[in-house]
C-alpha cells in the first residue's frame, strides 16, 4: 500500500523528509550553497523561502491561518540572519466561505507585515469548487537580504557548542490539538509569532553556529536533523528544557511528546561555549524569549543521534518522529 | 496521597539491595512508554530486568479485527471513528490510515463520547465506533451507548475490540517457560478493577506484584516494593499508585461494563485465544452490534511471517532480537503490531534504543 500518500508523509518528520527528498531528485540540484533547504540563499545577498498553510481550526487562542501565514515564513527567513522584506502570498478559496472571514485573515497577516515592515508585493487569489479545498489554504513566498555575511547553517555546528532554546515548547501543536480534540485548557495558547528581531539581536555574535525555528516535528525534529545533517552528537537535559505546563497537561491526556509538537515562534540557537550567555541574555529582551535556556551541547560522541539526560538521572534517545502523532487510547 | 520520594533515594536503595537477577514485566503499554522517555531502564542497577508486557490495546489487536474495521469504512457512507494509535496498525488489506488514504471517511477521535454527537450531525450515514482498549476505556464505550440508546441514535453502532486484562496476564503466568519473578501492574486499571481480579498473581502464581502509577517516580518505587518483598521472601499485591485504589474498585465503572458487555473468548495478536479475555455486547444492546449490522465477520489470518511480536509479548526476547527488527520492520512500515503504537514495545525500542554503540545503551 505504499503508493498513496498518508498523512503521516506531512507530519514533518522522518516521513516527509524521504518524501521531500524523492521530489527534490526530480530536478538538478541548484547552484546555491544552501540548495532545497527551508530558506535559500539567491546571488547578490538576497535570500527566499516559501511555506505552505492549511490549519484546523483557522483561528486559535493566539492566532488565525492569516498571521499564521506571515509568520512562518518570516522565520525561515530570520533564523538564516535574513531580514524578511518583500511577501508574495497564493490564496486557495474554497466556494462558500464568508468573504469576511478571508479579509479577517488579511487583517491578521498585514499586522504582522506592518511590524516587521514588509511589503505585500503580489499574490494569485484561486476560488475552488466545495469540497476541493479546506476552506484556505495559503501559500506565502517571503525574499529579503542577509543582514550577515556567514552563512549560518547546521555544518557550522562544532562539538562544545552550546544549544540555547529561546521559550517553552510545543505551544502551537499543544494548542491545535487541544481545539481539535475539545480539551478545555484555560491559558494555553500558540506561540505563533515573529522571530526577526531576536534572530537579527544575535548575528554580530561570533560564536553564533545556525539558528533554527522549531515548526512542524517540533524541538526534537530540529535537533536529529542536526545531529543527522552535521554528522554530531547532541546531548540535551530533561531538567533544563523550558517547559509549560499547560503543554505538559495536554500531552499527558492525549499521550503526545512535547518534544515532537509543533512551535510556530521558537527558535534553536546553537553557539559557542564562551557566547552562550550573551545569546541568553540577549533573547531575555523580546518578551517571546523571556523562558530562553541553556538545554544542551553539541558532542563528538554518539555522531548522529540526540540523547536526553532525564529528570531521574537516566538516559534516553531522543529520535525523529514518524508519521502522523496520533493520540494514543487510554 | 503519599508524595514518592526523591528518585536519587530510591535509586540508592536498589543498589544497597542488588539482587543477583529480578525480570519484572510491566503489564502496562503506558508504563512502557514513561520507563523509556523517563530513562528508568538506564538507571536501575545490574541484575534488573524490564520486560514489556501485552498492555497496549492497539498492538494486541488482531488482524482480523483490523480487516473488520477496514470493511466497515468501505461500507458506502460509513464513517469510522477510532482511537488514534489504531490508524496505523497493518491488517491483511492494508490499515485504517490506508483506507483514509483511498478517500474512506475515518476520524480520529479521543473519547467514545464524541459519537453519538457526531452520529446526530451526519442523518443519513452511517457512524461506526470502533470501541477499543482495556477496562480503562470500556466504561467509557458503555456509558455511550447507553446515552446512544436513550437518545435513540439508529445510526450509530460499534466494533466492539474491549479486551480484558486479568485473562490474558493469567494466560502469561500459565506459560512454564515465562522468565518473569514479579509485575508490576497499570495503577488507572485498578483503579476501575480494584485490586481482587489481580490477587491470583500473587496467590496462584506466587509472584510478587505492585500498582504504579505512570511517573518514572512510581514505577521506581513499584520496582523497590518487589525488589524488598524478593528479599524477604514474600509474595504480595502491594500498591505504590498515588491515587487510593478501592479493593473492590470503581463500583459505578464496572457495573456499566458489566451491563453493556459480556465475556467472551477473544484473538489476542502475538498471544492467540484466550478465553473470556474479550469483551462482546450484551444481548439487550445487540442493535449496536456493527458486526451483525454489517454482516462484517472477518476470518482471522495467519500472523505475518517472521514477525516475533508473540515471544516479545510474552518477554522471551527483546525486540532487538528480532531478525526483521530495524530491518524490514519499522514503525514507518510495521510488519508487527508491537512496531505500530508508540506503546509498542518494539516501537518503542525502535525510538529509544540504538544498540550498543551509545552511552545510554539499556539491556
Ligand atoms: S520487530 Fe516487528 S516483526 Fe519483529 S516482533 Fe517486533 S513488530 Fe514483530
Amino acid at each position: 500500500m505504499g503508493d498513496f500518500l498518508t498523512l503521516g508523509h506531512g507530519s514533518g518528520g522522518r516521513l516527509t523528509n524521504d518524501l521531500v527528498r524523492r521530489i527534490t531528485s526530480v530536478f538538478p540540484a541548484p547552484e546555491t550553497p544552501s540548495a532545497f533547504e527551508d530558506c535559500a540563499y539567491l546571488p547578490d545577498g538576497y535570500a527566499m523561502t516559501l511555506d505552505g498553510f492549511t490549519v484546523s481550526p483557522r483561528v486559535f487562542p493566539g492566532g488565525d491561518i492569516g498571521k499564521l501565514s506571515i509568520c512562518g515564513s518570516v522565520n525561515d527567513l530570520a533564523v538564516r540572519g535574513v531580514r524578511p522584506e518583500w511577501i508574495a502570498m497564493g490564496l486557495i478559496l474554497e466556494e462558500g466561505i464568508a468573504e469576511e472571514e478571508v479579509i479577517g485573515y488579511m487583517r491578521s497577516a498585514a499586522l504582522v507585515c506592518k511590524e516587521l515592515g514588509i511589503t505585500l508585493t503580489c499574490g494569485d487569489t484561486k476560488v475552488v469548487p466545495h469540497g476541493a479545498a479546506d476552506g484556505v489554504f495559503i501559500t506565502t513566498c517571503a525574499t529579503g537580504r542577509r543582514e550577515t555575511a556567514r552563512n549560518l547553517g547546521m555544518h557550522a555546528l562544532r562539538p562544545g557548542d552550546h544549544l540555547i532554546l529561546s521559550r517553552s515548547y510545543g505551544r502551537h501543536g499543544a494548542t491545535i490539538a487541544a481545539q481539535r480534540f475539545d480539551l478545555d485548557v484555560p491559558g494555553l495558547a500558540s506561540d505563533c509569532a515573529p522571530l526577526w528581531e531576536p534572530a537579527r539581536a544575535l548575528l554580530d555574535i561570533g560564536g553564533l553556529r545556525c539558528m533554527r525555528d522549531c515548526t512542524r516535528g517540533g524541538t526534537g525534529t530540529v535537533l536529529c536533523e542536526w545531529a543527522e545533517g552535521a554528522g554530531v552528537g547532541i546531548e540535551i537535559r530533561e531538567d533544563d528544557l523550558p517547559r509549560d505546563p499547560d503543554v505538559l497537561s495536554v500531552c499527558d491526556i492525549l499521550g503526545f511528546d512535547p518534544l515532537y509538537l509543533a512551535c510556530e515562534g521558537c527558535m534553536i540557537v546553537a553557539v559557542s561555549a564562551e557566547d552562550a550567555d550573551t545569546v541568553l541574555s540577549r533573547l531575555a529582551q523580546f518578551a517571546p524569549c523571556s523562558g530562553a535556556a541553556d538545554i544542551g551541547v553539541v558532542t563528538e560522541g554518539h555522531p548522529g543521534l540526540v540523547g536526553m539526560r532525564t529528570h531521574i538521572g537516566g538516559h534516553r534517545v531522543v529520535d525523529m518522529p514518524v508519521g502522523e502523532i496520533l493520540p494514543r487510547i487510554c | 496521597m503519599t508524595h514518592p520520594p526523591a528518585p536519587e533515594a530510591i535509586i540508592r536503595a536498589l543498589r544497597e539491595y542488588s539482587p543477583r537477577s529480578l525480570n519484572i514485566m510491566e503489564v502496562c503499554g503506558t508504563h512502557t512508554v514513561s520507563a523509556f522517555r523517563s530513562g528508568v531502564r538506564s538507571v536501575l542497577p545490574e541484575g534488573y530486568r524490564l520486560i514489556s508486557g501485552p498492555g497496549c490495546p492497539v498492538c494486541v489487536t488482531s488482524q482480523g479485527q483490523i480487516d473488520g474495521a477496514v470493511a466497515l469504512a468501505d461500507v458506502p457512507d460509513a464513517i469510522v471513528l477510532t482511537y488514534g494509535d489504531m490508524l496505523r496498525v497493518p491488517g491483511s488489506n492494508g490499515s485504517l490510515a490506508d483506507a483514509r488514504a483511498r478517500g474512506r471517511d475515518v476520524r480520529v477521535v479521543t473519547s467514545a463520547m464524541e459519537a453519538p454527537d457526531i452520529a446526530l450531525a451526519s442523518p443519513g450515514r452511517q457512524v461506526v465506533f470502533l470501541a477499543a482498549g482495556f477496562e480503562t476505556t470500556a466504561p467509557a464505550t458503555a456509558a455511550m451507548l447507553s446515552e446512544a440508546a436513550g437518545r435513540g441514535l439508529r445510526n450509530l453502532s460499534i466494533l466492539c475490540l474491549h479486551k480484558r486484562t486479568p485473562p490474558a496476564v493469567r494466560a502469561l503466568l500459565e506459560d512454564a517457560a515465562l522468565g518473569i519473578d514479579a509485575l508490576i501492574l497499570p495503577g488507572h486499571v485498578c483503579v476501575i478493577l480494584g485490586h481482587a481480579p489481580f490477587l491470583f498473581i500473587s496467590e496462584q502464581y506466587e509472584r510478587p506484584c505492585v500498582i504504579a502509577g505512570f511517573s518514572a517516580e512510581s514505577m521506581l518505587l513499584g520496582v523497590l516494593d518487589l525488589t524488598i518483598q524478593r528479599a524477604r521472601g514474600e509474595t504480595a499485591l502491594h500498591s505504590v499508585y498515588p491515587d487510593a485504589v478501592k479493593s473492590e474498585g470503581n463500583r459505578k465503572a464496572t457495573e456499566l461494563m458489566d451491563r453493556a458487555f459480556v465475556p467472551c473468548d477473544s484473538v489476542w495478536r502475538g498471544l492467540g485465544k484466550i478465553s473470556s479475555s474479550g469483551m462482546r455486547l450484551a444481548p439487550s444492546l445487540k442493535d449496536f452490534d456493527a458486526e451483525l449490522r454489517f454482516g462484517v465477520s472477518p476470518g482471522e489470518p495467519p500472523e505475518p511471517r517472521g514477525c516475533r511480536c508473540g515471544d516479545v509479548l510474552r518477554g522471551r526476547i527483546t525486540p532487538p532480537e528480532c531478525p526483521l527488527f530495524r530491518t524490514t520492520c519499522t514503525p514507518a512500515a510495521p510488519v508487527g503490531p508491537c512496531m505500530v503504537s508508540s506503546e509498542g514495545t518494539c516501537g518503542a525500542y525502535f525510538r529509544f534504543y540504538k544498540g550498543g554503540t551509545v552511552a545510554w545503551e539499556i539491556s
